[in-house]
């Protein structure tokens, strides 16, 4: 298994790609043949990617979800990548692939351009607070990383409810390999992603703030008005504001779940994946108004 | 082999003479078989009787035992008492592989009025239950039918023959009101008019899990036979807004020559509802609902007849694209059955040949031995080996010829000829 050693971002970017491809032969048929060829595509891109996250792992001596931003958005793509394989095993004809994929590749391609360095707050080592600080920036990157894990799993449900109404609408018969769940519970599922994953959020965003301000006397100083804190901070409210109302509304119209969802989704993955880039140091620009 | 059917379907006979011909119970079917078994003792019997067809299927050993086309007329004639002329030229028949393939394709759904439609092989496995029961089967027949219902299931999974639904209530339920809803068991289900395709309809959400039906129609007398059947409560015509307001899935089938619910009507009944999914059924023709109120309201999905039609054409289509495959399968499987049931007969006469010749050489071999005490094992084996080959090469014609002939039918005539040529004695099997 030594090859395992040698994988890289290419090797996994590449057989998601592949899968990704082979998910529109499911509109013209959908048999066992090609679902098991997307299948051994997708598992043999989470295989190289878990050994690519593991490698990492061993090398910066960090667990992945806190080496760095790069091995985050990773650690995020693989989770993506769990779902979608979970979900295809159980359900053939639900076309999960075709939007979660994207997703993952985004992700993936993003992380090629974010800083592979070790995040400096982590790696600091005065010994007395070094376990205090990685427990809690554990948890942090762990709820975040949850917390955006089912962003983006509302996001995949809400265009699926989109795609579904439309069809509705329509009055356009069932595809054979498109096969969605019925509106009221892609409306369920879509309502429960974000009411879990705005709490979660939240305690990441308040995990961080509190590490910050531990971090503030022991280590390197963490700037309260970054512009990736700051954006990150509108990016909250806004999540918040969707959430509140979801709770708040006796009967909220699905549809309009649905574009909000998708919305603040967009907005969340665009800020989230743009911040990440730029603040890996692409734009020099940037790094200078940040420090 | 003589198996042979006598039927009339929907394709040969008009519905009134298919009901007159029809067996409408167990009890008057028993009492047909306890007919048809003393009329016929040498034969086996199954009956096939349905809304689309009346079959009777017979098998027996002897072709001259067969009941002819005319004695079947007769006997249902008889039973039902309907004048043979009135339905003669409409019974039909098939002999030997025809009378297999006819039942193949029966049990296929191939030769159903709706293509594809679930329901026939059911009925074709109750028929051969029932002939069981009635004592009225034997080897050809149990052969036969439980080939059929084999078919039947090869042709289901090997093909999409019955794949896709085909009628407008199924499409409108099957397709539609279930990619909208999760559960049916909760919404509540308002009927306006009365008509066939409510009923069917309502059949079809029934089986989804409804409970709470509403029906609303201008004649009360209706409205109630329809919520009675089906466990609905009957609801004024003027209070039809409320209702429209409160139900999840809206059935419409009135006799109105124009719409009875237009886009301001419906709105007031929205500001009552609230935004909640509703899925309207507008079976009515004409419209009983403003097309237009399918785009005025987002979460408002109503579907006319010409919307599900297209559905419903679209997989008869693909149905119909279907069926060479299964006529494929049908053609294999006939051949099959009839390469069974003519190795069943001629097997024996051939077992007996072989065994009868191989004495004979036993007999021989020995005898020569006993003479020619000199010989070495090894010549003893070459004179066997010898002996056997041209009994091997003495046999194959006319077993050749009895498996050639097989291939046409159970071959009567060279079975009896071969039995007395090389003195094989009475029948055998």
């Amino acid at each position: 298994m030594s090859f395992l050693t040698h994988v890289n971002l290419f090797c996994f970017f590449a057989s998601f790609a592949v899968a990704f491809g082979l998910e529109w032969t499911r509109l013209v048929k959908l048999n066992t043949l090609n679902r098991a060829i997307i299948l051994v595509f997708g598992c043999a891109g989470f295989v190289a990617q878990t050994a690519y996250l593991l490698n990492r792992s061993g090398q910066t001596n960090l667990p992945p979800l806190l080496s760095s931003n790069h091995d985050w958005l990773l650690v995020l793509a693989w989770l993506c990548i769990l779902i979608y394989l979970f979900v295809s095993c159980i359900d053939r004809n639900l076309p999960i692939g075709l939007f979660i994929l994207p997703v993952v590749l985004v992700l993936i391609a993003s992380a090629w351009f974010v800083s592979a360095a070790p995040n400096p707050r982590v790696a600091f080592d005065p010994s007395e607070v070094k376990n205090v600080v990685r427990n809690w920036a554990m948890l942090h990157a762990t709820l975040l990383v949850f917390g955006n894990g089912g962003m983006l799993v509302a996001f995949v449900l809400s265009m699926m409810y989109l795609v579904q109404h439309r069809r509705l609408k329509h009055k356009q018969p069932g595809h054979e390999g498109l096969a969605f769940p019925n509106l009221e519970r892609l409306a369920r599922w879509n309502r429960w992603s974000v009411i879990i994953s705005v709490p979660l959020l939240t305690l990441g965003m308040a995990t961080g703030v509190g590490l910050a301000l531990y971090t503030r006397d022991n280590g390197p100083t963490l700037n309260l008005s970054d512009p990736v804190i700051l954006v990150d901070g509108v990016v909250w409210l806004l999540m918040v504001g969707l959430f509140a109302w979801l709770v708040k509304t006796e009967r909220p119209p699905a549809r309009q779940i649905a574009w909000l969802t998708l919305w603040s989704c967009a907005f969340v993955i665009v800020t989230m994946i743009g911040l990440q880039v730029l603040a890996g140091g692409v734009h020099p620009a940037f790094e200078s108004w940040r420090s | 082999m003589n198996v042979q059917v006598v039927y009339c379907n929907h394709q040969s006979a008009k519905l009134d003479v298919r009901e007159r011909l029809a067996f409408s119970s167990p009890d008057q079917l028993a009492r047909a078989y306890q007919e048809l078994r003393s009329t016929f003792p040498q034969s086996e019997l199954v009956v096939v009787s349905t809304c689309n067809r009346v079959e009777v299927y017979t098998a027996q050993e002897s072709p001259q035992d067969a009941p002819t086309h005319r004695q079947i007329a007769e006997f249902f004639s008889q039973f039902h008492h309907v004048p043979v002329d009135d339905f003669v030229d409409d019974l039909l028949q098939a002999h030997g592989p025809e009378a297999v393939r006819h039942l193949f394709r029966v049990a296929s759904s191939l030769d159903s009025m709706v293509l594809g439609e679930p329901q026939i092989v059911s009925q074709v496995k109750d028929a051969y239950r029932l002939a069981q029961e009635n004592e009225a089967c034997g080897w050809l027949t149990n052969t036969l039918f439980q080939g059929a219902i084999r078919v039947s299931a090869r042709v289901r999974s090997e093909t999409k023959l019955a794949e896709g639904r085909v009628s407008i209530a199924s499409v409108a339920v099957g397709d539609f009101a279930r990619s909208i809803f999760d559960r049916f068991d909760d919404k509540r289900v308002l009927i306006i008019g009365a008509g066939e395709m409510a009923e069917e309809t309502i059949r079809y959400l029934k089986e989804e899990g409804v409970s709470e039906i509403v029906v609303s129609n201008r004649s009360v007398e209706r409205a109630q036979r329809l919520a009675l059947e089906w466990g609905g409560v009957v609801k004024p015509f003027d209070q039809l807004d409320q209702w429209l307001a409160e139900a999840d899935v809206i059935v419409s089938t009135t006799g109105a020559d124009r719409p009875i619910v237009d886009v301001a009507r419906f709105a007031k009944v929205r500001r009552a509802s609230g935004t909640k999914p509703v899925f309207i059924l507008d079976l009515g023709a004409p419209r009983d609902f403003d097309p237009a109120i399918n785009t005025a309201f987002d979460n408002v999905f109503l579907y006319d007849i010409d919307d599900l039609e297209a559905t419903c054409e679209q997989n008869r289509k693909a149905r119909v694209k279907e069926i060479d495959r299964a006529n494929l399968i049908i053609e294999e499987e006939t051949n099959r059955f009839l390469h069974d049931v003519y190795h069943r007969a001629t097997g024996p006469v051939i077992k007996r040949l072989r065994e009868e010749w191989h004495d004979i050489r036993q007999q021989e071999v020995s005898r020569l031995f006993a003479k020619l005490s000199n010989l070495t094992d090894k010549d003893r084996q070459e004179i066997e080996k010898s002996i056997e080959r041209i009994i091997n090469k003495l046999l194959h014609p006319p077993l050749e010829a009895l498996r050639d002939e097989a291939q046409q039918g159970t071959p009567h005539g060279l079975i009896d000829a071969m039995r007395r040529l090389f003195g094989l004695g009475e029948k055998s099997n």
